[in-house]
């Protein structure tokens, strides 16, 4: 993997943590506010479950080099 | 009448807020992978701009906001130039160091002449 890829790859895993950060925030708003009686427990449970989701995604975005894909396995 | 069916209103009311809610969240790929996610937020980046156009308008603020200054400020620039300022002052430092106590000793023995 070049530098500049790596480099792209850590750019995207940041963006889309903070993306997820913010929406399972969002999120853990609404349904605190709508089903929990305005607990803080969805928000911190939404936020963590964004963050979670960015971390796996960002494993595999940097996995992905290493593996071997389904269409390579064909030939 | 109107009493027994106000809290299955008021569950149904929460249930279709909360149901689009993550809709919305999941249709605009934030959910998904990190391109999706990337796309996602440039095109809301590009969105800003004429949205605030028509809340000024509606809100018949006619008045221009003055623009935003477009800031030219690069976090990675900022932090690539502060490493290789570090890395060169720290190269540099022997030698002022010792340049600098020659220049003092010389100084201290100017005064004691």
């Amino acid at each position: 993997m070049s530098e500049k890829e790596l480099g792209k790859k850590w750019d995207r895993c940041l963006a889309d943590g903070a993306i997820k950060f913010g929406t399972g925030l969002g999120l853990g708003i609404v349904l605190s506010v709508l089903f929990f009686k305005r607990h803080t427990w969805p928000i911190s449970f939404g936020s963590g479950a964004g963050l979670g989701m960015a971390y796996a995604n960002c494993q595999n975005d940097l996995r992905s080099h290493y593996m071997l894909h389904r269409s390579e396995k064909e030939q | 009448m109107a009493a027994k069916i106000l809290p299955v209103v008021k569950l149904a009311t929460k249930v279709t807020i909360a149901g689009g809610a993550l809709y919305v969240a999941y249709d605009s790929g934030l959910l998904g992978s990190g391109e999706q996610g990337s796309e996602a937020l440039g095109k809301a980046k590009a969105a800003i701009p004429p949205a605030i156009e028509e809340w000024m308008k509606y809100f018949g603020l006619q008045a221009q906001l003055p623009t935003m200054p477009k800031i030219e400020f690069s976090p990675v620039q900022s932090w690539n130039s502060g490493v290789r300022w570090t890395i060169s002052s720290l190269s540099e430092a022997p030698t002022k160091a010792s340049d600098y106590t020659s220049q003092g000793l010389q100084y201290i023995k100017d005064l004691t002449k």
